[in-house]
């Protein structure tokens, strides 16, 4: 072992790949192609969102798409911005919103497979959507608060059922297949309750469709992402200690428990939330955070390459649902189960035996 | 209700214990300032309960671990961790991470969400890969790395939270003799250089005579014995505490205390061959 | 006989006991109650009462097809969990029965066949490829098919197959409401002549399960102990998977998919006579009515007039069983 002569500077040493930003005492660190990789993102989204409103029954140019969306008066303003753009702007929440949710849970359980979805917090929002509006209980208004409840709710089953001294990832995982399955059993319960055309509305809602969604759904998603922002820049830089076990993280000075409860909870409600918007939308969740994470090559999920990339998957998917057997509409969540199930089955097979750890 | 004491890091009272069983019970312990304690004892006798409960990894049943004459768990967290460096028994890294990057996690609890990269921190960072001989490595992942190399890349990581105290939990096991040579001698560098208080579990007698200012000996969570090695490390101590008749003869190279066993194995007569007990150490 | 062999009959016999009350129940209960006497009455000496009626053309034949569907679906389980080694296998959570609606559902949408005893061939493949699908799945990759891997391959093809039935039923309006069947399992509404069709194929699938189902016992000690008794493993792996893929198709063929009957059951049958299969089978097919009838029962008057179908309840009484099952640490091996 030979010691090195430290004469002159040391050279600068940084997290690889980030690039730093100083100003007085002040600095951030920025990962470079996460940036590029959002930015890449975000030009593809503009590009399908353009094409999701040129496409349909009657194909509109994309300069008057453009101009609709600038405000413009437009022969094409009826279709675009009436019938094609509130089902979009939904979409597009939604598939954001899950993207954010699934790359939280994700982080907390340190495994892809634990995703909300999976997990059943998007069955339990669903179910208590079904009951709501079965059982006439509640307001219109107040049924995207009884959709994150019911998300809260199945998130707490699962943690109480899976826990016994401790929470094991795997046994985690199977217990939420199991709390899955039962609500979705109970929202078929509670179909059989209301009367035919309730039931027949759920049906169609209950496999995860945008078709009639508006803004009249969109605003609650709208408002819960916006809250949700500041949250989420908490939630980028508290993701780093998820990574340790438990002890290096608590040498460091990491709240772990807080840490990961902060984190799953603002995931059930994104997730919940969204189910209430869109229906169901399966996979979303467990898709878009590990395309993300592949993209931009990091240890750690990206919260906004998530989102964005949420946001492109349920854009694409709708587009296809929408013309693939023109003129009838397939429920978007067929398509994204469709691709994302066997995504699903091909990372099982990856799954190396890693213990996902004790968490308490 | 603690008393004062004379030095940073002290132990009252403390008793500790896991859901069923109970590990430590009303152990004192004041750890000397700028020397290296090592604590040593039979295998399940509590000195990484002790060690944990030290650093705040584990909280006491009762009584108090007092750092600055304050009670460790009301003091927030990242206040700790940036006065107690520990490096736990088996860390796990997070899958392919660098070299650097490891490192430059421990500048943690030095960081906060406007501050996320001061030139403070990459000189710590620097430092750390420097003094522990890992700034070749830096960009290497940590799970190519061999046993000894890894061991120095955590202790960087523990050097770079800047801490004036260092609590290491078997920090040699699972290494070969010259990498577990290369990590005490690291420490004890560290120990010197900077008068850091270091306190570190081993299960190697002969090691811990060798590194240790301070030696603290334990047994089924009391501590039987503690001070300078050459006055502590005696034959009745190795059998009261480690039950094994030895002799203890001058270390050839440092002088200090050496610990061999007293019996060679012979083979037994044969009716005796049931009885005959299997202590080795 | 032996103090252990009477315990194990006393509880056949209390299985069977059990099975006569469920089927009575099912027989008495729903939205019309119809006194237990006046079933018996309509049974044994016929009569034109409304009642009557009731009984013999609704009841009856919901009934026998409970009872089937019941036996056939917990043999397939008890089969699956013997051949894979597996606590949690059965032919819902394996996604088997989810196989088989899209084989039916395929019949009926792109080859014009409506007829039971033609789309149940359909049911058969498709059940049979989702099993091949979900094990390659789950033993692909580190560590075989652990109960883990299993439960989320059947979570995956469950799902994957499940919008492949609503993607199909969708854009094919016209049998929208045939489809109703195969995307929740049901036993109201299935006619008489059901009965006469599925019975043999149900035979066919018994029978291969009791041909092998020495070999269960041995397969259970592990692959290379049952190769030391004399048995041939792939043999009996491929005969039992056969067996509950022919009693999975029927009954899918018959009611639609219905989930967690083949878990419960068997788990219950080995904690009353033990693990020999020579018990177990028998118990099991007895059992595994009475859950569905019992549920099917529960379905009715949960929420009078509507009636829940079977495979909801089931899923709602299966699932507890399954957490807890999960909760015993037995079963993770992660």
């Amino acid at each position: 072992m030979s010691r090195a002569t430290a004469t002159a500077a040391p050279p600068a040493v940084r997290p690889a790949g980030h690039a730093v930003l100083r100003g007085g005492r002040a600095s951030f660190l920025v990962h470079r192609r996460s940036v590029v990789v959002a930015v890449a993102l975000a030009i593809l989204l503009a590009c399908a969102v353009v094409a999701y409103l040129c496409v349909g029954e009657s194909f509109v140019p994309p300069t008057e798409v453009v101009r609709v969306l600038l405000g413009r008066p437009s022969p094409d303003e009826l279709v675009v911005g009436t019938l094609r753009l509130p089902r979009l702007v939904v979409g597009l929440l939604a598939g954001a919103a899950f993207g954010v949710a699934g790359a939280l849970v994700q982080t907390v359980a340190r495994n892809p497979l634990a995703s909300p979805d999976v997990i059943g917090v998007t069955h339990g929002a669903g179910a208590a959507t079904v009951a709501a509006i079965s059982f006439n209980a509640v307001a219109y208004d107040a049924l995207p608060y009884v959709s994150v409840a019911g998300g809260l709710a199945a998130a707490l089953l699962v943690y109480v059922f899976a826990w016994r001294r401790g929470l094991h990832s795997s046994r985690f995982v199977l217990v939420g297949i199991g709390v899955s399955v039962a609500l979705g059993s109970l929202t078929q319960l509670f179909l059989t309750k209301g009367d035919y055309l309730v039931a027949q509305q759920a049906k169609v809602w209950l496999t995860g469709s945008l078709n009639g969604r508006g803004y009249e759904e969109a605003r609650p998603l709208a408002v819960v992402l916006l809250l949700a922002v500041p949250a989420a820049l908490w939630a980028a830089r508290a993701q780093r200690g998820a990574h340790f076990d438990d002890d290096t993280a608590a040498a460091l000075g990491v709240r772990l428990d807080r840490l990961r409860l902060g984190l799953t909870v603002l995931g059930v409600v994104l997730a919940s939330v969204a189910t209430g918007a869109a229906g169901p939308v399966d996979f979303v969740a467990l898709l878009a955070p590990q395309i993300a994470r592949r993209l931009t090559r990091t240890a750690q999920i990206p919260l906004l390459s998530s989102a964005l990339t949420g946001a492109l998957v349920v854009v694409v998917a709708d587009l296809l649902a929408r013309r693939l057997f023109s003129p009838i509409e397939l429920p978007v969540g067929v398509l994204t189960a469709v691709v994302g199930a066997p995504y699903l089955m091909w990372l099982i097979v990856r799954t190396r035996s890693r213990s996902g750890g004790t968490t308490s | 209700m603690s008393r004062p004491t004379t030095s940073r890091l002290a132990a009252q009272d403390l008793t500790l214990a896991y859901e069923d069983r109970t590990v430590v019970e009303g152990l004192d312990l004041e750890i000397p300032d700028g020397k290296v304690t090592v604590v040593v004892g039979p295998n399940a006798c509590g000195k990484s309960t002790l060690l944990r409960a030290l650093g705040r990894l584990l909280k006491p049943r009762r009584g108090a671990v007092l750092l600055d004459g304050a009670e460790l768990a009301r003091v927030p967290g990242k206040q700790i961790a940036r006065t107690i460096g520990v490096l736990p028994q088996s860390p796990t890294p997070p899958d392919g991470i660098t070299v650097a990057d490891l490192v430059a996690r421990g500048r943690q609890p030095h960081q906060k969400w406007w501050q996320q990269w001061s030139e403070a921190d990459e000189l710590a960072v620097a430092e750390a890969l420097r003094r522990t001989d890992t700034a070749d490595l830096s960009d290497r992942p940590v799970d190519e790395l061999s046993g000894g190399q890894r061991q120095r890349v955590w202790i960087a990581m523990a050097l770079a939270q800047d801490t004036d105290l260092l609590l290491l939990d078997e920090p040699t096991t699972y290494l070969d003799i010259a990498h577990q040579v290369e990590v005490l001698d690291l420490v004890r560098r560290l120990n010197h250089e900077r008068g850091r208080t270091v306190v570190a579990v081993l299960h190697d007698l002969n090691q811990a005579a060798r590194y240790a200012d301070h030696l603290v000996a334990m047994k089924a969570g009391r501590i039987v014995a503690q001070g300078r090695p050459a006055e502590v490390v005696t034959a009745e101590l190795v059998e009261d505490v480690f039950g094994l008749s030895s002799v203890v003869v001058p270390d050839p190279v440092t002088g200090g205390p050496l610990v061999v066993p007293a019996r060679a194995w012979q083979p037994a007569p044969l009716q005796e061959e049931h009885t005959r007990s299997t202590t080795r150490p | 006989m032996s103090p252990s062999t009477r315990r194990r009959a006393g509880w056949l016999l209390a299985g069977t006991a059990m099975l006569l009350i469920a089927v009575l129940l099912s027989l008495a209960v729903g939205s019309r109650q119809i006194a237990p006497s006046e079933v018996i009455q309509a049974l044994v000496h016929g009569g034109t009462s409304d009642d009557a009626q009731v009984v013999r053309s609704l009841r009856v034949p919901r009934t026998v097809i409970g009872v089937l569907a019941g036996a056939a679906l917990a043999l397939a389980g008890t089969v699956m969990q013997g051949i894979t080694r597996n606590p949690i296998a059965e032919p819902g959570i394996l996604g088997v029965s989810q196989g088989a609606s899209v084989g039916v559902v395929c019949a009926i949408a792109f080859c014009g066949v409506h007829t039971l005893g033609g789309y149940v061939w359909f049911a058969f493949t498709g059940a049979a490829l989702a099993a091949v699908g979900v094990y390659a799945v789950a033993s692909g990759g580190r560590g075989g098919a652990s109960p883990l891997k299993l439960a989320l391959a059947g979570a995956a093809m469950n799902a994957f197959l499940a919008s492949l039935v609503s993607g199909i039923a969708t854009t094919n309006a016209r049998a929208l409401d045939e489809f109703r069947f195969w995307q929740v399992g049901s036993i109201s509404g299935r006619g008489t002549d059901i009965i006469g069709q599925i019975w043999p194929f149900l035979l066919a699938g018994l029978v291969l399960v009791v041909a092998m189902s020495r070999g269960l016992d041995a397969l259970a000690l592990g692959d290379d102990a049952a190769k030391g008794l004399g048995h041939n493993v792939g043999l009996l792996r491929l005969l039992g998977a056969l067996g509950a893929t022919v009693l999975t198709g029927a009954s899918v063929a018959a009611v639609g998919p219905i989930a967690f009957t083949g878990l419960a059951v068997p788990h219950i049958a080995r904690a009353l006579v033990g693990t020999a299969h020579r018990w177990v089978l028998p118990l099991a097919a007895l059992l595994g009515p009475v859950m569905i009838l019992g549920s099917d029962v529960l379905g009715r008057i949960v929420f009078p007039p509507s009636e829940v179908p079977v495979a909801v309840m089931t899923a709602l009484i299966g699932v507890p069983f399954l957490i807890a099952l999960v909760r015993r640490r037995t079963v993770v091996a992660a």
